[in-house]
């Protein structure tokens, strides 16, 4: 409203007679023709006002002059006030634009309300100018009445600065009566200096006087004016001339594009797709940093990447060069890409099955479709309950087997669970097993032959009972195993005792052939067979360089010797077994000349690491200690044949077992020189035999074609379970499982079967007393048969 | 069976182009040995695309298990990662009534083991 008011107003504020075009400022426009469809809201009207005046500039004789007005029924004149006075002081510097440019001007006038209502906002000076403005109007429109048009518009224009005028003059005199009271008593000193004259309205006259030496000139002018003006009507120089435009024949083009393929395009943004962006970023920069290393690895992996990226043909080769090119960076590695290139199915193939990945994913896999075929055997072995496939259906003869077992299921026996073989353990004799101290899962089968005839090269296997078909590991020796054994402190390492004499020591870790060491290099050398090999550990009572774990191993050549892993392997004798016979039956032997019996078997005392028992193959049994290597402590005789194994019992102290080839166990107890119980069961080599890790008075034994299982509560004369091996096959090794109750057997035809100990009534405890027992009734019995023998 | 050699992939130069060609010893044993176990019906290798480049069994029935099974892992890993990013699926096991089918993921391969655990 207060923008058209304010054109209203400013075409309402005619300076100058409509007659010249010196419209001597832009914003008192000729408004010369105004609709007769006038409204009360002037508004309106203003804006077509506004763009008929530009019109009109041009033809401003002829068009009729409207007014503006609004009345009444009593013909008063109730036309709206403009309701804004443009600042005069603003409109000054635009006098002399406006000719040229109408259109400047007229958006400039759309600035002034803005500027103007700021001005008059803020400064006080605002009413002054109005009032000067209102003057100024007031004097123009004296020298103005002769326009007829002029008048109404004045008309409009008076009330409005009178009553602009009014308003100041109110103001005026509110502001000199607050004075008047405030200071009438004070002498004020008034300074009256004269500003410079500040010209904020400069209208040149459109009227000159009769006086002055241009009236003439000038009424010439506007005479002359007149006769054009009258001159133009009829006048042949001003026609009337319309013009009509050529309309040309309308022609049809048209235009075919090729057909816009839409192609759908879906995106999923995930979780994890982000996240992988994220990453992608910064790896990004660290690979260039890496092939820019020169790290070779590196350049098959990106190519096989790009090739995955862009798998179709040669002709992407580019597209692929240049991915390669941001992730390598070295113009060495391109020239490499470029020979890859050519080959594309074969490096993504290759490189899929030779990585290393795909290995432990083959090997896992192995395992766990081993794992369905194995489970119930597993499961049996680790004492979990078996869970009965659901869709497994049984077949007949299956389950006639089991139902006859199962009526059998109260006496003890042995249930055959799996056995470890493969093809390359075929024909082999399994010389000796042992259990990795940190890992239960994890067995090491050594395969030689224990006989002097038919040597062949050994062979190692690591087994998991994750996987009994094929072994995890595989060392191939130069000659026969003999013993094994894991080192407790670092279980990787496995200590090998060859047919040769030879001791080696392998890092299970790896598959390489190598052994870590090797005491082939060593002077003191075992000559003949190392029978068994410990890791013993010393921790007890003893300083200085014998602390920690040591490798002790006896052999053939009559001697047990300390091995130290020094910077190669370094051998200590502990002990040389000496032969007794030779020393008490011919004295007059030079002593000088020792004789060494071989040493077949030996263990350390499983509290006092100091003491331990040696066999040989006399049959003699030595009780030696660790630091004293010139004589024995105590000697037992009994055996008449080569003692193969002799084992302290776990749970009793001073009792062990003896077995050797002359068909004989005996069970010693340390303090006595005479075995306290001796077990046979037919003519049968004993070749091993273990004491049970779980109870105290069960031990099983070896024998030829027999695997035996003793049970001393239940029976000292007859072994509790007898398990007869195929015919022609001898199981030549027996080891206790130590956390279930299963028993190992390992055979001559390179077998290692498992076999759970069923209905072995063990109870709780370890029945130490059982054993105890067992023992005083058979000495006390041995007493009183002396006693009577004596008697008798 | 050391795999020693594999070194020698590392760099290829044209004149080891031929070393490309021949295959890991262990992996193609231990390949045999699975395929050998009893009831196993077939072994597939698959690359990251869902091609398979290594199979035991006829050709239709691979690009079936292929694409089939592949489709699924991705599948099976998107909904492990998305509940964790870190996360990656390993191991994808499915148990019908007649076989047992193993899948071993990777980003670049997927290993399948058909097998019939009854027998």
């Amino acid at each position: 409203m207060s923008n058209t008011t304010v054109k209203q107003k400013r075409t309402a504020l005619k300076v100058k007679s409509s007659k010249t075009l010196n419209v001597s400022s832009g914003v008192f426009r000729v408004n010369q023709s105004i609709t007769k469809t006038i409204n009360p809201s002037i508004s309106g009207k203003s804006f077509s006002s506004a763009s008929d005046s530009k019109v009109l500039d041009k033809s401003l004789a002829q068009t009729p002059k409207h007014t503006v007005q609004v009345f009444d029924e009593h013909g008063q004149d109730v036309t709206p006030h403009p309701l804004y006075n443009p600042d005069p002081g603003v409109l000054q510097p635009k006098q002399g634009k406006i000719f040229p440019a109408h259109d400047t001007s007229w958006t400039t006038m759309t600035d002034f309300p803005s500027v103007a209502f700021q001005t008059t906002n803020a400064s006080f000076t605002g009413p002054f100018t109005k009032s000067f403005f209102g003057s100024v109007s007031a004097s123009r429109t004296s020298q103005t009445t002769e326009s007829v048009t002029d008048e109404t518009k004045e008309l409009l224009v008076k009330p409005d600065l009178s009553s602009s005028l009014s308003d100041v003059q109110a103001r005026r005199e509110e502001v000199k009566e607050q004075v008047r009271e405030d200071i009438m008593d004070r002498v004020v000193d008034s300074y009256l200096t004269e500003t410079e004259t500040i010209w904020l309205l400069d209208i040149p006259a459109v009227s000159v006087s009769e006086d002055s030496g241009d009236a003439e000139a000038v009424k010439e002018r506007n005479n002359a004016y007149t006769e054009l003006c009258k001159n133009r009507h009829g006048n042949d120089k001003y026609v009337e001339r319309s013009m009509q435009t050529f309309n040309d024949a309308p022609k049809t083009k048209e235009v075919q594009s090729d057909s816009i393929t839409m192609v759908d395009k879906a995106v999923m943004s995930t979780t994890w797709d982000m996240y992988d962006s994220f990453c992608n970023k910064a790896d990004v920069s660290e690979n260039t940093v890496v092939s820019a290393e020169g790290n070779k690895a590196t350049v098959p992996d990106s190519s096989s990447m790009s090739h995955l990226l862009n798998p179709s043909g040669l002709d992407q080769s580019m597209s692929v060069f240049s991915t390669t090119s941001t992730v390598s960076g070295s113009s060495a590695h391109l020239e490499k890409m470029t020979c890859v290139l050519p080959v594309e199915e074969e490096p993504d193939l290759e490189l899929i099955l030779q990585s290393d990945k795909f290995k432990k994913d083959l090997a896992v896999m192995e395992r766990v479709v081993l794992a369905n075929i194995f489970q119930p055997k597993l499961a049996a072995y680790r004492q979990l309950p078996v869970i009965e496939d659901p869709d497994y259906v049984q077949t007949q003869i299956e389950e006639e087997s089991w139902t006859e077992q199962s009526k059998n299921s109260l006496s003890p026996f042995l249930e055959h669970l799996w056995a470890f073989k493969c093809e390359l353990t075929k024909g082999r004799n399994v010389s000796s097993m042992t259990w990795n101290k940190k890992n239960p899962d994890l067995l090491a089968v050594g395969y030689g032959q224990l006989d002097f005839k038919d040597q062949k090269p050994g062979l190692v296997c690591c087994w998991s009972l994750k996987n009994p078909t094929w072994p995890d590991r595989i060392f191939h020796c130069e000659s026969g195993v003999t013993a094994l054994d894991f080192s407790a402190c670092n279980a990787n390492q496995l200590s090998v005792g060859l047919y040769d004499g030879t001791i080696a020591i392998y890092n299970v870790q790896t598959t390489e052939q190598t052994p870590i060491i090797d005491s082939s290099d060593c002077a003191n050398m075992h000559a003949c067979p190392v029978w068994q090999l410990r890791w013993v550990d010393h921790d007890t009572g003893l300083a200085g360089e014998d602390k920690g774990e040591m490798l002790i191993s006896v052999s053939g050549d009559g001697r047990i010797s300390k091995w130290i892993h020094y910077k190669g392997l370094e051998c200590v004798d502990l002990m040389k077994l000496k032969s007794p016979n030779m020393i008490v039956n011919n004295q007059r032997w030079n002593p000088k000349i020792l004789s060494l019996a071989p040493g077949l078997c030996f263990d350390f005392h499983p509290n006092d690491s100091k003491i331990y028992l040696a066999g040989t193959e006399e049959g003699h049994i030595h009780k030696c200690s660790y630091s004293y290597n010139e004589q024995f402590l105590e000697t037992y005789k009994a055996h008449t044949g080569p003692v193969y194994k002799v084992t302290w019992s776990p749970f009793c102290p001073d009792v062990f077992l003896s077995c050797s080839s002359d068909w004989t166990i005996y069970l010693w107890r340390q303090d006595l020189s005479k075995p306290v119980l001796g077990f046979t069961s037919g003519q049968k080599v004993v070749f091993d035999i273990m004491w049970s890790p779980h109870c105290a008075t069960v031990f099983g034994a070896v024998r030829e074609g027999k695997v035996e299982i003793w049970d001393l509560r239940v029976s000292s004369l007859d072994p509790t379970i007898v398990s007869a091996s195929s015919p022609g096959v001898n199981p030549t090794a027996l080891l206790f499982t130590p956390e279930t109750d299963c028993v190992l057997v390992g055979d001559s035809e390179g077998q290692v079967t498992v076999y759970k100990l069923k209905n072995l009534s063990a109870g709780d405890s370890t029945q130490v007393e059982a054993l105890e027992d067992v023992i005083r009734t058979t000495l006390s019995s041995q007493h009183t048969l002396g006693k009577t023998d004596r008697d008798a | 069976f050391n795999g020693g050699w594999q070194t020698s992939l590392r760099s290829p130069v044209l004149g080891d182009m031929v070393t490309l060609f021949t295959f890991c010893a262990e992996v193609e044993d231990t390949l045999k040995r699975i395929q050998g176990i009893n009831g196993v019906i077939g072994t597939i290798v698959v690359n990251a695309e869902g091609i398979p480049i290594k199979t035991t069994l006829d050709n239709s029935t691979t690009v079936q298990y292929a694409g089939l099974l592949h489709q699924l892992t991705m599948k099976a890993r998107s909904t492990v990662r998305d509940i964790d990013p870190q996360n990656d699926l390993t191991f994808l096991r499915i148990r019908s009534k007649k076989h047992e089918i193993m899948v071993s993921t990777d980003k670049e391969y997927l290993l399948i083991v058909i097998q019939n655990p009854a027998e």
